[in-house]
């Protein structure tokens, strides 16, 4: 009896000594295999092979235009399909499929030369014809509501000249159009789409895309992955990489966990709770990168009791903003003036009215609002009632611990601000969709270009002036840059539309995040550009054993 | 036998109508839509698109009449987010919930009849309070916390499991690959679902063998081996029977956190996408779905009954 059971336990070990040893040799090979293969020489320098791995949150579809295409698709369609133009290194708009482009005097008519050895990836030659197709029937028709057919308002049509050369053709000048082909506008394949509902071709945005880029697909699994192969067919620099895996992640403590054990290559870290503990990890690096984005307070300006510009300057003044991007931000941004990222080195500027820390100036400002203290509460009143203000937010990355520390310093110079915390989509329908709200925070990402037009004209306080700024002075100056081409004129235009949103506030300016970058140090050649820029850099990464 | 199954297909019918009825109201006067999902740049005109393009200009009732019309005719609709069959869609990740279920379910009703009879005999000793102990442990310990525990341990530390994903499928199966992206999550789920069946097996135990039948099998020699296994464990199991019964549907309508941390693409997952994207017709086919699975099992487990207890007939 005793000997028998001393048998079963053994075997028992046994079994879990076999199982363990198995895990170690198992983990082993395929952390080889995920670092890339065939790597026998030892070469410094750019090579051929291996792959990188980039976390997505949710599933993709492979069409730029649709109107499910949100970030984890556009890190995706940028490396398979192409645009007219792409962001250059120095942000300015670079030739992608156009190797070049003018304008016409009077602004209405941008002609762009197209590239002659461009294929599809199923072969076929890429042609004016599809960029017409897809300006034309997709972006332009109306009744498709396509992402992004925002920038293209002005466009009429595109007409197509010959076989390379394609006709944008504005009801009134875009400066930024070139900037405007860069950014998620990528031309998709007519003799593939032509007579087909351009949304429910699921064969092609959920199963095999066709684009033009240095990347094609190799196979996808809804839910686990996207993997890419190389297209020895490119037409741009020489391509290293042998594919480009993008997993299905949608925790993002997975995707600190998985860059940490090595499953995962480069991405952009959103929660920077974790960032000391990436810091500190062997193998991995993190870069901070400055972007085209700003983040904002805003007070709705159809709201008599926000409009004296006093109330919008004495909030800048009650947030210690230096304090909030050291604590939660960790250090990665830098405090904001104006819309006008410093990425746009061409056009920012930093010689205008700037707000430091100082609550007694909040509180200055705000008397001579006419908010005061009547009833010694602690908070300010107007017209015997206290003053309070309405704070709706998304949760999402770091908003909402944001929002708390803007609160307690409201409160500190006597505002009664009512936080109001809710899920990001139904934020969406209140704050964006149905515009009631009386506060919010939040941020825009935009093309690199210094057009925010979109943002702050008063023409577009139905679209995405969400505060309803209006300023028949800080319209002309929009209008002004938006028409003119020229770099050089460009800058002093815009130069004066940074003084006066600097002192006008149309936004409560917050900070320009930077992008805090973590990747594997052996993933070498990734330009210095936030991580959604370099990916159309993506041929030029290599790796380094 | 006829009559009973026609009264819970009837029972059945009118629960998964009451369900499908409450959940489409739910999903659809929730706050923010389709068209809320869009990017924050998106215009009024394009979320305008978006609204008649999903016919979501209708008012509900009428949308639910005819979303229940399709539904009667096995027509789930199509997902608003990738424009492809709800039923493929579910389809296409059942299976992997499924196999976490298997694993789970076997693995804890092996372990958990096993402990919860040991629980029984060592009554009041060390063994039991070491058993209850763990189990109490086992049932508070939060999922999402004690899976980035295990990542931490076995992805990061050791390097020996890989830390998401279900591994190669298809021409690429491979068993170890298999093998080592189950082992996690299977064990997460198994720490929520063991404590439940050892308690229910030893009290359920504790009561059978203080009946008279135990004590005369005892005194008519019987081994003590013989005594708990046949004797008292097979009328001990009614409740354990009933207790794996609410189990399985609760695994296989998706161990929601379970798969999100381990990146297992399951029916758990799919619910999130499916909430976060607002997709209303993939929201409706899996909650029939799991409707479905709750109204089967029970059918299975009153069947069961009969089968292990004869004097429990279908009423």
């Amino acid at each position: 009896m005793k000997s028998k059971k001393s048998k079963i336990l053994s075997l028992f070990l046994l079994s879990f000594v076999l199982l363990f040893s198995g895990c170690n040799y198992g983990g082993d090979s395929s952390s080889t295999t995920s670092s890339g293969e065939g790597s026998e020489e030892t070469t410094t320098g750019p090579r051929k092979g291996g792959k990188v791995t980039i976390p997505i949150v949710a599933d993709p579809t492979f069409n730029p235009w649709h109107p499910n295409a949100y970030a984890e698709s556009n890190v995706i369609n940028r490396v398979i399909f192409s645009g007219l133009t792409q962001p250059g290194k120095d942000l300015l708009p670079a030739p992608d499929l156009a190797k070049e482009w003018s304008t016409s005097e009077d602004g209405l008519e941008w002609t762009f030369i197209l590239r002659d050895d461009v294929k599809w990836h199923d072969g076929e030659k890429f042609t004016a014809e599809d960029v017409a197709f897809t300006f034309n029937e997709v972006a332009l028709n109306k009744k498709l509501g396509a992402n992004n057919s925002s920038y293209f308002q002005k466009l009429k049509e595109v007409q197509v000249v010959d076989d390379y050369t394609v006709k944008f053709i504005l009801a009134s000048p875009v400066a930024a159009l070139p900037a405007y082909l860069s950014f998620n506008t990528e031309i998709i394949p007519k003799h593939i789409f032509e007579g087909q509902d351009p949304w429910e071709l699921t064969s092609f945005n959920k199963q095999k895309p066709v684009g033009t880029g240095s990347f094609k697909i190799k196979s996808y699994t809804s839910g686990q992955t996207v993997v890419l192969e190389r297209n020895d067919d490119y037409y741009g620099e020489k391509v290293y990489l042998d594919e480009v895996e993008y997993k299905v992640l949608a925790d993002a403590n997975t995707h600190v966990a998985q860059v940490l054990s090595g499953e995962l290559s480069i991405f952009a870290l959103d929660d920077l709770a974790a960032i000391d503990r990436i810091k500190n990890a062997e193998g991995v690096e993190v870069v901070a990168r400055d972007t085209t984005r700003f983040f904002w307070i805003i007070l709705n300006q159809q709201m008599e009791q926000f409009q004296d510009v006093k109330v919008r300057q004495a909030v800048l003044h009650a947030i210690d903003r230096q304090n909030i991007i050291d604590t939660v931000l960790k250090g990665y941004g830098t405090i904001a003036d104006t819309g006008i990222a410093p990425a746009l080195k061409e056009y920012y500027t930093d010689d205008v009215k700037r707000y430091e820390y100082d609550p007694e100036q909040a509180k200055k400002l705000l008397s001579e609002a006419g908010l005061k203290d009547t009833n010694g509460d602690g908070l300010l009143e107007k017209d015997g009632k206290t003053f309070t203000i309405d704070f709706k937010i998304g949760i999402q990355g770091d908003i909402e611990a944001v929002s708390q520390m803007v609160q307690q310093y409201l409160k500190a110079v006597g505002l009664d601000v009512k936080l109001n915390t809710m899920e990001w989509n139904a934020m969406i329908q209140d704050v964006v969709v149905k515009r009631n709200y009386e506060m919010s925070l939040n941020w825009w990402r935009y093309p690199s270009d210094p057009d925010l037009s979109a943002y702050m004209h008063s023409a577009n306080v139905k679209g995405n002036n969400i505060p309803a700024y209006q300023n028949a002075e800080l319209d002309k100056l929009l209008d002004a840059g938006a028409q003119e081409s020229d770099v050089g004129k460009r800058k002093e235009i815009y130069v004066e539309a940074q003084k006066m949103m600097a002192e006008q506030l149309p936004y409560i300016f917050l900070w320009y995040p930077q992008e805090a970058q973590v990747r594997v140090k052996k993933l070498k050649g990734v330009p210095d550009l936030a991580f959604g820029d370099a990916l159309h850099y993506i041929n030029e990464w290599y790796i380094e054993e | 036998m006829l009559r009973f199954m026609i009264n819970r297909a009837g029972q059945s019918a009118i629960l998964l109508l009451i369900v499908t009825l409450i959940t489409f109201f739910l999903v659809n006067l929730a706050p923010g839509g389709p068209a809320s999902t869009m990017r924050m740049e998106a215009t009024e005109e394009e979320r305008q698109a978006i609204v008649e393009k999903l016919g979501l200009d209708q008012p509900v009732h009428i949308r639910y009449v005819e979303w229940l019309k399709n539904a009667l005719q096995g027509d789930l609709g199509t997902s608003f987010t990738s424009s492809e069959p709800v039923i493929q869609r579910i389809m296409e990740r059942l299976p992997y919930t499924i196999e976490l279920t298997i694993f789970t379910i076997v693995i804890s009703v092996i372990l958990g009849i096993f402990f919860g009879v040991i629980s029984t005999v060592k009554r009041g000793k060390a063994g039991d309070h070491v058993i209850n102990f763990v189990s109490v442990i086992g049932l508070s310990v939060p999922a999402f916390w004690l899976g980035l525990m295990l990542i931490l341990l076995f992805s990061i530390t050791f390097k020996w499991l890989p830390s998401s994903g279900v591994g190669p499928r298809g021409a690429e199966f491979e068993l170890w690959g298999w093998i080592s992206h189950l082992i996690m999550p299977v064990l997460i789920l198994t720490t929520t679902v063991l404590p439940h069946i050892v308690r229910f097996t030893r009290s359920s135990m504790l009561e059978v063998t203080s009946q008279n039948y135990i004590r005369t099998a005892r005194a008519k020699g019987a081994k003590e081996s013989v005594v708990l296994y046949v004797h008292a464990l097979r009328n001990a199991l009614i409740p354990i029977i009933t207790i794996i019964g609410m189990l399985i549907p609760r695994l296989l309508s998706g161990a929601v956190i379970t798969e999100a941390i381990f990146g297992w693409t399951g029916i758990g997952t799919l619910i999130i996408d499916a909430a976060r994207g607002r997709d209303y017709p993939l929201v409706m086919g899996i909650t029939v779905m799991i409707t479905i699975v709750v109204v089967f099992c029970n059918l299975i487990v009153d069947f069961l009954y009969s089968r292990v207890d004869p004097r429990v007939k279908n009423v």
